[in-house]
């Protein structure tokens, strides 16, 4: 099954992911596909989700800490700026706590722990992952494409929505059993109603947040993932092992597509020694790859021959990556 | 509170009666459960913000968003945990 059929056999899944490496070819491959469902008439958001975000390059124009910008018809990028995320956030903290207490400043301890918060090394991650469910509860996009950051800090991101579940379940027991006591205390003291809990309802906000993404991440009628690889020993080694890891977390892996792959024609000339062991190689790579992925790739992507950066490159990739049936 | 001095103005006699029945059968269960709530606040603060005491929490993205409503209590809590405990505190 070609890529262009699975999304047109499957218009259901709207949440796109494409996993591997750094260096294989993600950024590309997002960026490329978006172009293509844009040019299809469908309403496409790219993001990125990767401290150092790639999106602004392949475009060729800045456009970190954006929001979502329009590249061409249909098709928008945007690149989260986690840090300027995490600032606001800690601002409407603060405000939060002078309005509701009425302080001239917040309490020393306090905002010094609200400094301290942010240097903690998940305060990042948690903002990104913050980011991306404000982004696609929002759901004004037929599409959204997920750049995803290397292999490991993707599972990272993944397993972080099953930690924050069981995390925040056992604090909103925790709650609802301090509530009892609320009851208890004002049943015995004859008083009707008491107050509304507010740290309750905010642990339902978070709760509902998290859910609804990780959902979406794991529903396999919404969401699609594809795996990067390129024809080389330890990549397809290291893709064998997270496969095996992401399908601990449910996530819906929907093929592999094959990045890089030298024109078989090169190997036809009269060439150098160099070049005909490196497509030997990959010759033999590619066999294993079809040996443990056969069926379930989607692609097989020439290596170009040049980068791939700027629209006339993307549009180019796109007409090759998704030729008609 | 209020409610409660409105309630005596009305109740009169009865109100005084049905206070000192109060005061003798669920005052105490009132109190306890007071303070198991009171204790369990504690307990809640340090699950969420426990990063104010150096003990790691996971994770303090979502716990900053709990910090505005246990604002007045974190120093209260602070006093509690650190406090230096012995054997009259199991007596007590």
């Amino acid at each position: 099954m070609s890529l262009r059929t699975v999304f047109e056999s499957q218009p259901d899944r709207r949440y796109i992911m494409f996993g591997g490496k750094g260096g294989l070819g993600k950024t590309t491959l997002s960026a490329t596909s978006a172009f293509w469902l844009a040019s299809q008439g469908k309403r496409v958001l790219l993001f990125s989700v990767d401290p150092q975000a790639s999106l602004s390059d392949i475009f060729q124009r800045d456009i970190f800490g954006k929001g979502p910008v329009p590249i061409v018809q249909n098709l928008w990028a945007q690149e989260v700026d986690a840090d300027r995320r995490i600032k606001e956030y800690q601002d409407e903290i603060r405000k939060k706590i002078l309005d509701m207490y009425g302080f001239d400043k917040v309490p020393e301890e306090i905002d010094n722990y609200i400094a301290a918060a942010s240097a903690e090394p998940a305060m990042e991650e948690s903002a990104i992952f913050d980011a991306v469910v404000d982004i696609i509860v929002q759901g004004d996009y037929d599409y959204y494409i997920y750049d995803l950051v290397p292999l490991g800090h993707a599972l990272y991101y993944l397993s972080m929505a099953k930690v924050y579940d069981e995390w925040i379940n056992k604090i909103t027991k925790l709650r609802e059993d301090m509530r009892q006591y609320d009851q208890v205390a004002a049943t015995m003291r004859r008083q009707e109603t008491i107050e509304e809990d507010r740290i309750l309802s905010e642990l339902n906000y978070i709760k509902d947040r998290i859910n609804a993404s990780s959902q979406i991440l794991t529903d396999k009628k919404r969401t699609a993932f594809f795996f990067v690889v390129v024809p080389e020993e330890m990549i397809i080694l290291d893709t064998k092992k997270a496969g095996a890891l992401f399908a601990k977390f449910d996530v819906p892996l929907s093929g592999y597509i094959v990045n890089r792959v030298l024109p078989p024609e090169l190997g036809r000339g009269n060439i150098p020694l160099y070049l005909r062991n490196r497509i030997a190689l990959q010759e033999k790579y590619l066999a294993e790859i079809k040996e443990a992925f056969g069926a379930d790739v989607r692609a097989y992507v020439p290596e170009m021959e040049r980068d791939v950066t700027g629209l006339p490159m993307i549009e180019r990739l796109a007409e090759r990556l998704f030729a008609g049936p | 509170m209020a409610d409660q001095t409105k309630s005596k103005k009305k109740g009169g006699l009865l109100g005084v009666f049905k206070d000192i029945v109060y005061g003798m059968s669920s005052h105490e269960m009132t109190r306890h459960a007071v303070r198991t709530r009171a204790s369990m606040e504690h307990l809640f603060i340090l699950v969420t913000m426990g990063d104010l005491l150096g003990i790691p929490i996971l994770p303090p993205y979502y716990s900053l968003r709990l910090l505005p409503y246990v604002t007045p209590q974190i120093s209260s809590w602070k006093r509690r945990m650190l406090r230096e405990r012995d054997v009259t505190d199991v007596l007590g």
